[in-house]
């Protein structure tokens, strides 16, 4: 008889004297204590299940800005002159032939050629979009990967895949993995935030909260969404006529009670419920402190160039900083409005301006306080879009080839890593898969993606499938 | 069609096999060697032909005495030492061992010797044991008091592992377990009076005999059904769109209180359609092949989410009947288990037959979501049939006078429109409003021809608009509604997706006072289902006109007045827009009010269409003969003598349409004339069109042969409830057990394949499985008889054990030596599930109210919350009275966006089937129970209650005892009692000094006030009262 899911967690569930059910009891039991594994090799340490991390760890967060609805990379990060010279005359066929298409299907196929012209910048002369000045002032530390590529035409699967490696609901999402892996390093935030921000075209595909869910593994480690709008958390206000104080007292007798209660029937949840509720209280503190940014000096709004509260994407890269330096390990960040079926090249100029300034901001922001080094910032979508015109002034969901970047700590900067063919169609050269990107990812943060798994309906689930290749090119 | 029994080559071939006596002690294969194979080897050397390394298979006993290409065994029986299997595991070369270092799947030493002994003994290999049939076991000899069977198997496993049963538990937290488990509820105070102070020595079987017969029990196990079969009320993909198929909810409902039996209960849902004795209850039932997400995002192609749905029933039907992952097999024959990727598509087959869409266009009509059937009551089956019968007289009457006889009239008209049409007399006079207001609070400002609405929305509010238009006699009003960018979602509506209105109303103010003017008729551009333009006529709030979701763009009615309109110079008309109706905050936007003069015969004219404009301006001789079929048409529509049947007509028409919003429709199956081609995808692809074409078929090893007619659905569920089946009634037998105990005999719901847990008691899971199949007349309640399939007798069963009875605080020992409690000599112990944790404060505090079935509810959820839905954008309207305070059950199940509070206790998404809720401990759930406004103010009603009850307000202790015993089932002990009463005197002297935030604190929510009580009082006790909701205690099973 095989008692466990994991034989392992036995003998430590036996040493931390908490026989209890569910899984991730460890990991939360280190949540809660981060002394009780301190017996492992140094900087080796983590506060989750992989413990010590298989080999030493780059960075200790990561801060996702997710381009919600599928940036051209023909825009933005991928020159191709041949489709500027091809453009308004007929895709060949030997690209598409047989190929998905989403919006364009049984239509006829017209190159749509770059709207907008590319530059050299930093040493290492990264050719980004012309429109990405200040970006650009950070080429020296990109590592631009224009070979990935992905299995999802649509957006909401396509979004399954890239958060959480599958398009069936009910896998955890990258965020969550990491938590469950590597623990939180703050006790008064939630490890892993979701914030989302809209553009100014109007195209607002909708972002289901499956996007940041734990999945089958335990509720606390799915992502918390902050919001602009309403309660930055979910029910973090006490009710009318509550005070502070007030909601002190409750707690205090709720805690007393509990204990009272553990006395008498040694159940190990009591004492994680009792932990909860001094969370919950430190949260109802700690998340206005964190999203009240008026104390900020004004060279910081200047640099960021938003107002606090704004609900842009510049204001939630200052939040997200603001999380990083309080123990937040996974913060994603996304930003809608990507999908640019038309009118592309007057609505990707307002995204260019939206990202420039605040992907800078927040770069420069990170260096400044020394973060940069262990922190990893990764840019990307959930696709591409075709090189041929949707509608003359547009571009259709692609699939083939697209392009994120990475920076920050263990990443190789002023790189472009693999490529597209001439047209910008098909990643040809080293290709990146979506779960290749996750298994660099959990890399980075020390952990061998084949071995962070969960046993689930008899499998042995994990954020990578079957699949995934650490992509070595880009580690510095 | 006859099912042969299984199909058991591995038995047969051990049985030949056998040789010799074993030299060593025996070994289980199924609980001990299976688990090491399947986790460690199978995955290179299983079943999936195509990963299978070195030629060499181990999941047959064929296979490891044969070997692979080194073409050595890896098994030789009775012989470790010569077996590469064994050679190979104890390599120390990482070259050689096996499993592979970067498997990270090593064996313990321990594993080692168990796979040696196994050898050494003969290395027999024996069928998964969910794969084989179900037998009746012997009951084990009962020593001592007579008991139950369950009973039996339990105690003998206990004693030989040198353990014991708890005692019982005391009666309050006995009458506690059943409620929760048997009602997801605690139970009522004087159900827990009488039942601790009953003598009565059947008083427990009587509890559970009446707790079945609840229509709580139904709820219940309809709760645990859903989540199975992933019902929700939207749609899943994209835009999530809301869907109507409720009435499949409720005839789970039904099905579980009438305790349909399961295999009935399972051709109804799987093929009720095909039922040769089909009714509309069996059609609701095969909903259940609807519940698969669906997509409306513009770019899917068809055939890509025909083969995502097809897939996501495979895995539902699976899991839900055979507890088996057929998951994987879409992309790659089963590394553990017998199944291949045919098997997989063979099973999706049996679907095939089902009339869908990949790619839904989102708008109205009956084919929104494919087949669906309305419902409706006997009432309105008659009325629909007078109505239906009325139109088509209406319309024969119409009809009986030819166009000839109208074409002096028609002549006429035309030249009076043509004159008109010459004058510019034609267009709209849009009027710029000389005042506006509103009744509520909203704010209309007018901005060029426009009036646009802005600051507070109230639920119901009435815009006023007053006009000048100047001397002029006119013929009817036109209220344009736009499209604007300020506005929430699809940008029609303040609410985001849908404005109502539920009437209009035209005056002339004159010196003799008001006048009302009289509106005949209406024309609308479009309108909702169910809300024509004429309900904008009649007076009841209730019935509107509505556009909502899809209809995102400008939109008009035109109000036709009886008689012309005069105005003079001077003259000023009131024109009001009325949004009274049930839908709170679904007012218009923004408007334009225009004037027609078009004179008589009819203002109709102002609606002329272009085309028809075009013709009438044709001289006649230019004029072709559809020019003139047109015209004759079109004055079919405004000739005077038709005017007042058309209305009439029209009006037949309105009620029929508001009469059909009403009649609830849901999603069923309706089978093609030709079921689709279902082809093997090679490796999920679902543009690769070379596999090959398959037929419904059951998996391999359970094929029943080939026959000549193609299996359906039907044939699908006859098998699954056979007899020969040998996985579902284990499966289902095994859920019960764990609502019963909190852990399944067999721990993985999911899957009973090799990955899964061997069962901690085989026996007795068989017992039960074969008890549910066909129980024994004994031991059903009295006066009733138990039929097979029985799911209430299965429960009964259970319950009355005195293994569920006992305590759930384990002896040390017991504790020491089984920690998982695998032996089941204590009770379990867990958190209530999501829906329980919420019906808990609303019984406790009296705000529940129950009433079974009917469409879903919205309780208040955070605002906001949906922000990131689109395609429509909409606002979270909440309900009103009732919809508040329903069980849980009826929440409305937003599946990209469930209700926060539910999902914060680990409720399902229900995006995909779900057997096995986690069950966590977050501080997100300490946030709902402290801060959402349903705990809030479930605890002041409780509050209120108490005091109430327990009048004198010098000491508050019998309150707090009043209150702690409601929620919690008995009497605090004295270090409780005094814990709130600290709190209690402390919050009372901080309200007593701020009676304005004790007057927030008593008035959350929207249940009655308590006026008569002190609010300083109340508050203080509404602290007690929260702090008893917060409990562990309060939201834990035990």
């Amino acid at each position: 008889m095989n008692p466990l899911p994991t034989p392992d967690l036995q003998t430590r569930r036996h040493f931390l004297g908490r026989a209890s059910r569910g899984l991730g009891t460890l990991a939360l039991a280190s949540l809660l204590d981060p002394h009780l594994l301190a017996a492992t090799p140094p900087g080796l340490a983590s506060q989750g299940l992989v413990n010590p991390l298989h080999h030493p760890a780059r960075v200790k967060r990561v801060i996702y800005l997710y381009m919600a609805g599928g940036p051209s990379h023909l825009e933005t990060f991928d020159p191709k002159p041949r489709l500027g010279e091809l453009h308004g005359k007929p895709m060949p066929d030997s690209f598409t032939q047989g190929q998905q298409l989403a919006q364009l299907q049984g239509q006829e196929l017209k190159c749509f050629g770059p709207q907008w012209g590319f530059r050299r910048y930093g040493k290492a002369g990264l050719e980004m979009s012309e429109n990405l000045p200040l970006l650009g002032s950070h080429a020296d530390d990109l590592c631009v990967i224009r070979s990935m590529h992905t299995d999802q035409i649509n957006h909401d699967p396509a979004h399954m895949l890239m958060n959480t490696g599958s398009i069936i609901p009910g896998r955890p999402s990258m965020g969550s993995w990491l938590l469950y892996g590597l623990g939180s390093d703050t006790q008064d935030l939630p490890g892993f935030v979701v914030m989302v921000s809209s553009g100014r075209g109007g195209q607002m595909q909708p972002i289901a909260a499956r996007q940041w869910s734990a999945g089958m593994l335990p509720s606390r480690f799915q992502g918390v969404k902050f919001s602009g709008q309403g309660d930055p958390v979910l029910y973090l206000n006490s009710p009318r006529g509550v005070g502070r104080e007030d909601q002190r007292k409750v707690i205090d007798a709720v805690n007393r009670l509990n204990r009272l209660e553990e006395k008498r029937v040694q159940d190990p949840e009591i004492q994680t419920r009792i932990t909860q509720y001094e969370m919950a209280f430190r949260m109802q503190a700690s998340v206005p402190e964190l999203m009240d940014t008026r104390r900020e000096p004004a060279h910081v709004f200047d640099l960021y160039g938003c107002r606090p509260g704004d609900g842009s994407f510049a204001s939630n890269c200052l939040l997200a900083r603001r999380l990083a330096e309080r123990g937040t390990r996974f913060i994603q960040l996304y930003h809608r409005d990507w999908d640019h079926h038309g009118n592309l090249k007057n609505d990707i100029r307002l995204k260019h301006d939206e990202i420039d300034r605040a992907c800078h901001a927040l770069l420069t922001d990170l260096k400044q306080r020394g973060m940069y080094d262990d922190t990893l910032v990764l840019w990307g979508g959930e696709f591409g879009r075709t090189p041929m015109s949707q509608s003359g002034n547009g571009r259709d969901h692609h699939i083939q080839g697209f392009s994120v970047w990475m920076a920050g700590g263990g990443v190789r900067g002023g790189t472009a890593y693999g490529a597209t063919d001439e047209l910008g169609y098909a990643a040809v050269d080293s290709p990146v898969h979506v779960n290749d990107l996750h298994a660099t990812v959990l890399h980075l943060f020390g952990v061998d993606h084949r071995r962070l798994n969960i046993r689930f309906q008899g499998l042995d689930v994990r954020l990578t499938g079957i699949a995934g290749e650490v992509v070595k090119g880009v580690l510095a | 069609m006859k099912f042969p029994r299984l199909f058991l080559p591995l038995s047969a071939l051990v049985a030949l096999s056998l040789s010799g006596a074993p030299a060593a002690p025996a070994v289980d294969f199924n609980r001990e060697i299976r688990p090491i194979l399947s986790d460690r080897c199978f995955a290179c050397h299983g079943f999936d032909k195509n990963k299978r390394k070195a030629g060499l298979r181990l999941d047959t006993r064929e296979g490891a005495l044969v070997g692979g290409k080194s073409g050595r065994p890896a098994v030789v029986p009775g012989k470790p030492a010569e077996s590469t299997l064994i050679s190979r595991i104890r390599q120390s070369d990482p070259d050689e061992v096996m499993p592979p270092p970067d498997s990270h799947k090593p064996l313990s030493s321990a594993e080692k010797d168990r796979l040696d002994r196994w050898i050494a003994g003969g290395a027999e290999y024996a069928d998964h044991w969910a794969y084989l049939p179900v037998t009746r076991p012997t009951v084990p000899a009962k020593k001592g008091r007579v008991g139950n069977p369950v009973d039996a198997f339990l105690r003998q496993s206990l004693s030989l592992e040198g353990l014991a049963p708890a005692p019982e538990a005391d009666r309050p937290t006995l009458v506690r377990r059943l409620a929760f488990d048997l009602h997801g509820m605690p139970p009522d105070p004087e159900t827990v009076e009488r039942f601790v102070a009953s003598r009565d020595p059947g008083a427990w079987e009587k509890l559970v005999d009446t707790f079945l017969e609840s229509p709580r029990f139904a709820e219940r196990q309809t709760q645990l059904w859903l989540d199975l079969v992933r019902y929700a009320d939207s749609i899943g993909f994209h835009g999530d769109c809301t869907v109507s198929v409720w009435p499949y909810r409720d005839y789970v409902l039904r099905s579980f209180q009438e305790n349909r039996p399961f295999d009935r209960f399972t051709r109804e849902q799987l093929a009720g359609d095909l039922l040769p004795d089909a009714t509309d209850e069996t059609r609701v039932a095969s909903g259940y092949n609807r519940l698969n997400r669906m997509s409306t995002e513009g770019g899917v192609q068809d055939k890509e989410y025909l083969a995502k749905y097809a897939a996501d029933r495979v895995r539902t039907t699976s899991i839900t009947w055979l507890g088996t992952t057929m998951g994987c097999a879409e992309c790659h024959d089963h590394k553990f288990d017998p199944i291949s990727t045919r098997d997989f598509y063979s099973f999706a087959a049996f679907f095939a037959d089902l009339q869908e869409q990949g790619f839904y266009d989102r708008g109205f009509g009956d084919n929104e979501w494919g087949p669906k059937l309305r419902l409706p009551s006997p009432e309105q089956k008659s009325r629909l049939a007078e109505l239906d019968s009325a139109i088509a007289r209406a319309n024969q009457e119409l009809d009986a006078a030819p166009d000839s006889e109208r074409e002096a009239g028609r002549s006429a008209w035309e030249a009076v429109v043509l004159a008109l049409d010459k004058a510019g007399g034609l267009s709209w006079k849009i009027q710029k409003p000389a005042a506006v207001s509103t009744r509520n609070g909203a704010v209309l400002t007018v901005q060029g021809d426009w009036v646009r609405a802005g600051g507070p929305n109230p639920d119901t509010e009435v815009y006023e608009v007053r006009l000048k238009p100047g001397a002029g006699r006119w013929t009817a009003l036109r209220l344009q509604t736009g499209t604007d960018e300020e506005l929430p979602g699809n940008r029609i509506a303040r609410n985001g997706t849908t404005f109502h209105i539920s009437g209009v109303d035209l005056e002339l103010p004159d010196p003799a006072g008001n006048r009302r003017v009289e509106l005949a008729r209406v024309q609308v551009s479009a309108s909702s289902e169910g809300t024509p333009g004429l309900a904008m006529l009649d007076t009841d709030p209730a019935t509107t006109w509505s556009v909502g979701e899809g209809h995102s763009r400008d939109h008009q009615a035109v109000f036709h007045f009886a008689q012309a309109l005069e105005t003079t110079g001077t003259s000023e008309l009131v024109f009001r827009v009325r949004q009274e109706s049930p839908f709170p905050r679904t007012t218009v936007g923004r408007f334009t009010v225009a004037l027609s003069a078009l004179a008589s015969p009819s203002a109709a004219g102002a609606m002329i269409p272009d085309d028809v404009l075009k013709s009438l301006r044709l001289p006649a001789a230019d004029r072709k003969e559809e020019d003139q079929a047109r015209l004759r048409r079109y004055y079919r529509g405004v000739a005077p003598e038709r005017i007042a049947p058309l209305t009439a007509l029209a009006r037949l028409e309105a009620e029929r349409s508001m009469l059909l919003g009403r009649v609830p429709a849901t999603l069923v199956s309706q089978a093609r004339k030709e079921p689709r081609v279902m082809r093997i995808l090679a490796r999920g692809n679902w543009m690769d069109d070379s596999g090959a074409v398959v037929q419904p078929a059951l998996p391999g090893r359970f094929s029943p042969g080939s026959g000549t007619n193609r299996l359906t659905r039907l044939d699908l569920a006859r098998w699954l409830t056979d007899p020969s089946n040998p996985m579902t009634a284990r499966v289902f037998a095994n859920r019960q057990w764990k609502v019963l105990f909190g852990v399944g005999l067999s721990r993985v719901l999911d899957d009973v394949g090799s990955q899964g847990d061997w069962p901690s008691h085989p026996e007795l899971l068989d017992w039960l499985a074969a008890e549910f199949m066909s129980p024994t007349p004994a031991l059903a309640a009295p006066g009733r008889t138990a039929h097979s399939w029985d799911v209430k007798h299965l429960v009964r069963v259970i319950a009355t054990s005195a293994a569920y009875r006992q305590s759930s605080v384990g002896s040390p020992r017991a504790v020491e030596k089984d920690p998982f409690n695998r032996w089941v000599g204590r009770q379990g112990r867990f958190r209530l599930e999501a829906e329980a944790v919420r019906d808990t404060a609303l019984a406790v505090s009296g705000l529940l109210v129950e009433r079974a079935g009917g469409p879903s509810v919205r309780p208040p959820q955070p605002e906001g919350y949906w922000a990131s839905l689109n395609f429509p954008k909409r606002e979270y309207v909440p309900g009103v009275g009732e919809a508040l305070h329903r069980r849980s059950l009826y929440t409305h199940w937003q599946r990209t966006f469930l209700h926060p509070s539910l999902a914060a206790f680990d409720a399902p998404s229900r995006e995909e089937c779900t057997a096995n809720r986690v069950n966590s401990n977050t501080p997100l759930q300490a946030l709902v129970l402290l801060n959402d406004v349903t705990y809030a103010e479930a605890a002041r009603v409780l509050a209120a209650e108490a005091l109430h009850r327990n009048p004198g307000a010098r000491n508050p202790d019998p309150a707090i005892r009043w209150a702690w015993n409601r929620v919690l089932s008995r009497a605090p002990k004295a270090a409780e009692l005094g814990v709130l009463k600290d709190l209690h005197s402390q919050q009372l002297g901080r309200y007593r000094g701020a009676p304005a935030e004790a007057i927030e604190l008593v008035s959350v929510g929207s249940a009655p006030l308590a006026p008569d009580l002190p609010p300083a009082e109340l508050a203080a006790m509404t602290a007690v009262t929260r702090a008893i909701l917060n409990l562990h205690e309060t939201i834990t099973r035990n």
